[in-house]
């Protein structure tokens, strides 16, 4: 049995295929550019040459995210929390805190041991604890944004950045490289910045071990340093954490197809 | 002692310097962008006003600083505050001002006045780019527009658009969707100065709305920006085209009150 999950994201797609609830067959994203639907086929297509599966080999798909209203082909659609726990859980099953930093929204939560979304607090108001904030930096900045992280990692004195404000932040930015401060300082300073509003969403839930990063950020290595030595503790990070909540709607279209399996069906239909 | 006296008010974009004569009457005034130097670009704003006023350095009595870069004013005897000159400047020039409203172009603030001109309450953002001068800026920007045209544009919408996004970089994507959807710009631009004025009324809120209102700072000289508030408000609000110089002026203001020994 092979089901999908498509997380429509506000700035990319991302999508898994899964045999039987358990197994990854393909995992991949694409931006969205302002077109989901098509982004989102181009997307299953994809997947389904990575898996070696023909389109109708599909038997189920889920979708979640921002845009999960958006395709037509669903059979189901989630919320990002509900996705987002299930995946954590099938990576890490000892997660009882999630930490998602996405484009445009960030938002932390505390799940029960079988991925049940306990508590959560949400900031999609405000650019300066979202990805988008890393997006702007890289432009003026002029650093791709994959070289961010690694970047980063070279800093030895992290210039904090005192702005709450994404725009505010641009210009203290930009002093501070007029003032000679090094790129690595400056880069660590901003995701350090991101992990300060994220940690203050985890306390506000109530911090317990495990945590776990999904989400846009993950693969930022620059983001995981700067998430861990703010929050003084391990946070689970693996490369599929990115695709946590496509992930947790593969899962979840699978136990809905079972369930619809050995239900009766109705008489007439 | 007599002669003129100085207010020198140093902004986060621009230095500005008003001479105010015995009388009170106004001598002459400058306004010079901010660069790196503040302490030069001070002496500047100072140089400018005296040479507009056809006035030598000797002729000032008596100089007082304010603003953002206040503590760079190192040739003053007086700093106050620009919170304490916005609302005596508003007073001197609108002497019924209770409330002044003081959109800049990094913060904006509410103050809350008696008939003194004296500071009862005040409320300011200053941490968030949203309402503020910067929000103007950048949304003129993504629409291709200069900051000094949009007022104007803004009151040739006919439908304004509703920007839902607080945050200027959320709404600096709205805006360009909106483009993308094929939304007249003026109807755009309509509905950020009304994002502003929302933003301006629960300022206002924190400090209690009562007229006269005072609208002063580098976002008061847009037409657009005053009809909106006006709008929202629903009453007229005070501008003036001196409304720029209101922090130099209230600083002149405070500095002619310390040399007559009076309290400021």
């Amino acid at each position: 049995m092979i089901t999908g999950g498509l997380d429509l994201g506000a700035g990319v797609i991302k999508g898994a295929l899964l045999e039987d609830g358990r197994r990854v067959l393909a995992t991949a994203s694409l931006p969205s550019r302002g077109t989901p639907v098509s982004a989102a086929r181009r997307l299953m297509d994809e997947l389904g040459e990575t898996a070696n599966i023909a389109p109708g080999d599909v038997d189920y798909l889920c979708t979640t995210g921002f845009g999960r209203y958006s395709i037509p082909e669903r059979n189901l659609q989630v919320s990002d929390f509900t996705s987002s726990a299930r995946g954590a859980i099938f990576l890490f099953p000892k997660t009882r805190m999630i930490v998602d930093v996405g484009t445009q929204a960030s938002r932390t939560m505390s799940i029960s041991e079988t991925g049940k979304v306990l508590k959560f607090k949400m900031n999609e108001k405000c650019a300066a604890g979202a990805g988008r904030f890393v997006d702007r930096c890289s432009k003026y900045l002029q650093v791709p944004l994959e070289e961010m992280g690694p970047k980063a990692l070279a800093s030895e004195h992290p210039k904090l950045i005192s702005s709450v404000c994404a725009v505010l932040a641009e210009t203290e930015i930009i002093n501070n490289v007029a003032e000679g401060v090094p790129l690595p300082d400056i880069l660590m300073g901003v995701f350090l910045s991101l992990s300060q509003r994220a940690y203050s969403l985890m306390r506000y839930v109530g911090i317990q071990p495990e945590v776990t990063l999904v989400g846009g950020l993950v693969r930022n290595v620059g983001m995981v340093k700067a998430l861990r030595d703010t929050v003084g503790m391990d946070v689970n990070v693996a490369p599929d954490a990115y695709y946590a909540a496509a992930l947790g709607s593969a899962i979840l279209g699978h136990s809905r197809l079972l369930k619809l399996a050995q239900a009766p069906r109705p008489a007439g239909g | 002692m007599s002669g003129a006296v100085a207010g020198v008010d140093i902004g986060s974009t621009t230095a500005k310097c008003v001479l105010l004569g015995e009388d009170s009457r106004i001598l002459g005034k400058s306004l010079n962008p901010v660069g790196v130097d503040i302490v030069k670009d001070a002496e500047r704003a100072l140089e400018a006003a005296l040479a507009d006023a056809h006035l030598s350095r000797s002729e000032v009595s008596f100089i007082a600083g304010t603003g953002y870069g206040r503590y760079k004013v190192y040739f003053g005897q007086l700093i106050v505050t620009e919170i304490s000159c916005h609302a005596r400047g508003a007073n001197f020039l609108f002497p019924g001002t209770r409330v002044v409203i003081d959109i800049g172009g990094q913060d904006t603030k509410a103050i809350r006045v008696n008939d003194k001109g004296e500071v009862v309450d005040f409320a300011m953002n200053d941490k968030c780019a949203a309402g503020t001068g910067r929000f103007l800026d950048v949304c003129a920007n993504a629409l291709g527009f200069d900051v000094a045209e949009i007022g104007p544009l803004s009151l040739q919408a006919r439908r304004a658009v509703k920007i839902t996004s607080t945050c200027t970089v959320f709404a600096e994507s709205e805006v360009t969707s909106y483009v993308s959807r094929g939304k007249d710009p003026k109807d755009i631009l309509a509905g950020l100065h009304a994002s502003i004025a929302n933003r301006t009324l629960s300022l206002m809120q924190r400090v209690g709305v009562e007229p006269e209102i005072t609208f002063t700072g580098g976002v008061s000289q847009n037409e657009g920006m005053v009809q909106a508030l006006h709008r929202r408000l629903g009453a007229p609000v005070n501008v003036s085209p001196l409304s720029q110089y209101l922090g130099a002026l209230g600083a002149a203001l405070h500095g002619r009150e310390r040399l007559s020994g009076g309290a400021t």
